[in-house]
This record gives structure tokens, C-alpha cells and sequence, in this order.
């Protein structure tokens, strides 16, 4: 737990419930039942991987409710007590829903209230809203109380980020450096040869965790390596590592992940595995001109949708638009929340409001593709970058390029 | 002691008060401060609800309550029907099984609970003891 202001890490969390306790004030809300892993995160500083509950007060602390074989790790994580974690298990009067729902009717003393939930959907898998049975069976164990969806009150209070928030995710993103430094030393000077790309996901995560990391924390495969053909599929984003031998005249891209204190390091490199060809170059200089580009462009003000303009109207000029996955952010924040940018006010319910205007202190991953199949090679970009008003900062530091390995 | 005593009667509860303090001391109760209560539904004859409330200071045998209507709050409050408790307390029923199997319900934090369930077994040994008549 981080406890003290002088800490460069620290967050108060006990002001993060009293401006959820304020919303709920605003909005007639007597207790706020979240489910989602991003306000566990948000919320506890601790890492709940089990189906885990919080239930906040209109006044005074939360309590997170986990699996019980974890509830007492969760607590020494977190900054609440274990008097504010607790166990649920298969076992009378301890299963989730009636330890939960009891608990809300002692907070609540008999009183017919609006319970805050987090109901909706996503493209992410571990989002955790709550499901249809678990609604069905809180709406029967609180019966007179009306469950309203309120996910909308964490969302918009943890748009933009805290200081101790983004000094979490440059040290992630420090560590990304350092895994990979560690495949770069590992795979020059004919390193690669009889790698394969699980190998290479090995390398990064030992160095990355000798760093402090605690976790490769992406759900899309931890660290995700991808060679040759793997690396152009189309419109790919998602590559868990295989154990594809790597091979000299292919491409390699190198998506590395981290995680400090809930904060999230991301950042994708590429490689071209000697003798690259001129057309290899010339695909490899088109990207690195249009991530630069992207870079430049990232700042406060501008929208998912008049950024992607921007660039593909530049990789057109460029004559690679053919070959542009035409997205360039994927939503980040502490752990449980990797994908949408900002909130659910866009055309389409859960996904990016292309027309969401970025604001200062957001904290977003600068995402990118670039896939030919039909040649074989695609390159990946991703890097946590913290908007200001007329620049984005990038947290990993590692030198952007495409550099011919041999 | 021979002679059966009617199950949550005075009798059985100044046995069990004597029981537990000469054969549960302080260090075999780990010195824990806590309370617990048995709330006991369907109580024969008149099917009406009772409890019995431990308490435990630094792992002293502090008070023994039994009693109908509401218990003094404790931290752990284990509810079930007579009939379950007196299966248990005759070693025909293991409070475990018996909270698997919703037969008894336990309120208060689990994690704690797990910590003193040794403890709730040696006291539930004890109370076994007892030449009791259900």
C-alpha cells in the first residue's frame, strides 16, 4: 500500500471515495455495488483477479468482497483493512450474493434505496459487468431497492489521471525499456537464431521482472511476439507468442507489457531480421514516419476521429494507406480498464466516441498497425502517452525505429 | 458428571461454562478476543428461536449466554436449525458439511472465520462432552 504524500507514487484513495460518495449524493444513490475490474483497481489499489464486489457507502469506507482464498492477499495489498475485504465461498450465508446483499441491507437499515450498478457491455473481455443472474439475484435479495446503472460515476473520475496514477505507469513503462533492452541484447549478432517467439516473450518477462515488474498483464497473451507472416495479419492487433522460430529476412515485432502498482507499461517495438529487402525498408520507413507523425499530433483537444483523418490522409500522401489499420489509441488506466477512450457517450454504446475530445492529463495508449499480408510483414506501436495541452509525452522511452537485426 | 442435562437448559449451560474454562484454556484459544453466537431455529417444543453466545477475551472464556429472542451482537453469528446444531454437537454432522450444505449460515467476516475455526472445533468438542439429552 502506498501511504504517504512524499511517496511519487502515491494516490489518495480515501479522496477517490469521498468523489464517488459525492456523485452518489448527487445522483440519489445510497450504495454503489461495482463489479468491474478498473473500479476494483480504481478503487482498492489492489489486484483482484477472482469475480470480485465492491460495495460503497454514502459515507465511510468501502468493502471489497473476493474469493476467499484471496480476500486476506487483497487486503495486505490494498489500502483498506481486512475488516473492509472480505471472503465469499460456497458455504452458508457466505456466497456472494447473500453476504453482499445482507451487508447492503445492514448499510441501508431497512430503508427502500437506489443501488448504484455497473451494467453495460465491452470489448474486453475481463470488463466485468454484472451479469444477467447476478442482477436477477441482487434485484431479488435487495427486493424494494431499485438498481440503477451508475458505472458513469468511476468512468468520468477516472478520466483523467493523478499524478501518482501517471508516475505509476512511467515507471511500468521504465521497466518496458528495460525488457526491451534485454531482447535487443538477446537476439543481435546472430542472437535470434534458434530463438523462437515464445523464447523471446521469456527474455523480456525475466528482465522485466528482475526490473520490479509484477505482471505482463495484457490479456491478449502477456508479451506478445509475433514473426514473419504473424506479424501482417490483417487488421491484427492481438498476437500471443508461438513457438515460430524466428528467421533471418523476416520481420519481428516485440509488444512488450509491465505492471507497477496497477499502472501499465505497453510499448511495441519492431525489428527487421537481416537482410531486409528495400521493399521491407520501405514498408519499415513508412511506419516509423507515420508513428513520428502521430506522435507529433497527440495533444490535447483533438479527437480519435480528426487524429485518424490526419494520418491517413498523410499515409495516402505516402502511398501506404493501403496497409494502415485505421485506429491509433486504445483506452488505458489502471488495471481492469484497456480499452475504451473516455466515456460511454459515443454513436456506438461501450465503444470510442471518435469524437471524444482528449483533455490534459489523460492518459491513453498511442496505438498502431500497419499489416501487409500479402507481403508478410506488419509492424505494431504502442506506447502509453500522457496528454498536455500542446504535446503528448511519451512513457516509454525506448528509441522509436525499425532496426535491421543480423 | 453422568447424569443427562436437557440441551440448552440452565443445567447444560452452567456444565458448558465449566467445561470450557478448565479444559480450554487461554493458550489453547490462541489468546483470541471474540464472540460468536448459535442461533438456534425451530426449538423444540414450541418451535421458538434461541442462542447461545460465546465470548472469549485474549483467549479468556469471558461470558456464556443462552437465551431467546434477539443475541447480543457478535462477531460471527452461525444460524441454523436445532436439529442441525444437535446432529453436530452429537459428532453426526460436521459444521463444515453442514455450512456446505446451507444447513447452518454463517454471518461475519469468512476470512477471520477461517482463522478460528480450529478454535470453533475444540469448543465444539467440548460442548460434545456433555452428556446431553436432545
Amino acid at each position: 500500500m502506498t501511504n504517504t504524500s512524499n511517496d511519487p507514487y502515491f494516490i489518495d484513495f480515501p479522496k477517490r471515495i469521498q468523489s464517488i460518495q459525492a456523485q452518489m449524493q448527487r445522483e440519489n444513490i445510497d450504495v454503489y455495488l461495482g463489479s468491474r475490474l478498473r473500479t476494483l483497481s480504481w478503487t482498492t489499489d489492489a489486484f483482484f483477479p477472482w469475480r470480485s464486489f465492491i460495495v460503497i457507502p454514502k459515507e465511510g469506507l468501502p468493502t471489497a468482497f473476493t474469493f476467499v482464498i484471496d480476500a486476506a492477499r487483497a487486503a495486505d495489498d490494498s489500502w483498506l483493512d481486512e475488516d473492509h475485504v472480505f471472503g465469499f465461498a460456497p458455504m452458508g450465508g457466505q456466497d456472494q450474493i447473500e453476504q453482499i446483499s445482507e451487508f447492503i441491507k445492514e448499510i441501508l437499515n431497512g430503508k427502500k434505496s437506489r443501488i448504484g450498478i455497473e451494467s453495460g457491455m465491452s470489448n474486453y473481455l475481463p470488463e466485468g459487468w454484472l451479469t444477467h443472474y447476478e442482477y436477477q439475484q441482487f434485484a431479488a435479495a435487495l427486493a424494494g431497492c431499485e438498481l440503477v446503472n451508475a458505472h458513469t460515476i468511476i468512468d468520468r473520475l477516472a478520466l483523467i489521471k493523478d499524478a501518482g496514477t501517471i508516475n505509476r505507469f512511467k515507471e511500468a513503462s521504465r521497466i518496458v525499456d528495460v525488457g526491451h533492452h534485454a531482447v535487443l541484447a538477446a537476439i543481435q549478432n546472430g542472437g535470434y537464431k534458434g530463438m523462437t517467439e515464445t523464447g523471446i516473450a521469456g527474455i523480456a518477462a525475466l528482465a522485466m521482472r528482475r526490473a520490479g515488474s509484477e505482471w505482463e498483464w495484457s490479456f491478449t497473451g502477456g508479451n506478445e511476439i509475433a514473426s514473419g507472416y504473424r506479424t501482417g495479419y490483417a487488421g491484427g492487433a492481438c498476437t500471443p507468442a508461438t513457438r515460430k522460430e524466428i528467421k533471418a529476412g523476416e520481420p519481428l515485432m516485440v509488444d512488450i507489457h509491465a505492471t507497477f502498482k496497477l499502472g501499465l507499461g505497453d510499448h511495441s517495438h519492431n525489428y527487421l531480421i537481416g537482410p531486409a529487402t528495400k521493399r521491407q525498408r520501405w514498408h519499415a520507413d513508412n511506419f516509423v514516419s507515420i508513428v513520428k507523425k502521430t506522435l507529433e499530433a497527440y495533444r490535447a483537444g483533438i479527437t480519435p476521429s480528426k487524429l485518424a483523418e490526419r494520418m491517413m490522409a498523410f499515409a495516402e500522401t505516402g502511398g501506404f494507406a493501403d496497409y494502415m489499420v485505421p485506429g491509433f489509441e486504445h483506452g488505458i488506466g489502471m488495471l481492469g480498464d484497456e480499452w475504451r477512450i473516455g466515456l460511454n457517450d459515443g454513436p456506438f454504446p461501450f465503444w470510442t466516441n471518435p469524437d471524444h475530445i482528449y483533455q490534459e492529463n489523460e492518459v491513453l495508449i498511442c496505438a498502431m498497425q500497419y499489416a501487409c499480408p500479402d507481403e508478410s510483414i506488419g509492424f505494431r506501436y504502442e506506447n502509453p502517452i500522457v496528454l498536455h495541452k500542446d504535446h503528448c509525452e511519451e512513457m516509454s522511452k525506448f528509441p522509436l525505429g525499425i532496426e535491421e537485426i543480423s | 458428571m453422568t447424569e443427562k442435562v436437557k440441551y440448552l437448559s440452565p443445567e447444560w449451560r452452567d456444565e458448558a461454562e465449566r467445561r470450557l474454562k478448565t479444559e480450554l484454556p487461554p493458550e489453547r484459544m490462541n489468546f483470541v478476543t471474540s464472540s460468536m453466537s448459535n442461533i438456534y431455529q425451530n426449538c423444540p417444543p414450541d418451535g421458538s428461536e434461541k442462542y447461545l453466545y460465546f465470548k472469549f477475551e485474549e483467549g479468556r472464556f469471558a461470558e456464556l449466554l443462552i437465551g431467546t429472542g434477539v443475541s447480543p451482537k457478535p462477531e460471527f453469528a452461525v444460524s441454523g436449525d436445532y436439529k442441525t446444531f444437535a446432529s453436530i454437537t452429537r459428532g453426526e454432522l460436521s459444521a463444515q458439511k453442514a455450512l456446505m450444505t446451507l444447513k447452518l449460515k454463517l454471518k461475519g467476516n469468512m476470512v477471520k472465520a477461517l482463522k478460528l475455526a480450529s478454535l470453533a472445533d475444540r469448543l465444539n468438542k467440548v460442548l460434545a462432552t456433555i452428556p446431553t439429552e436432545y
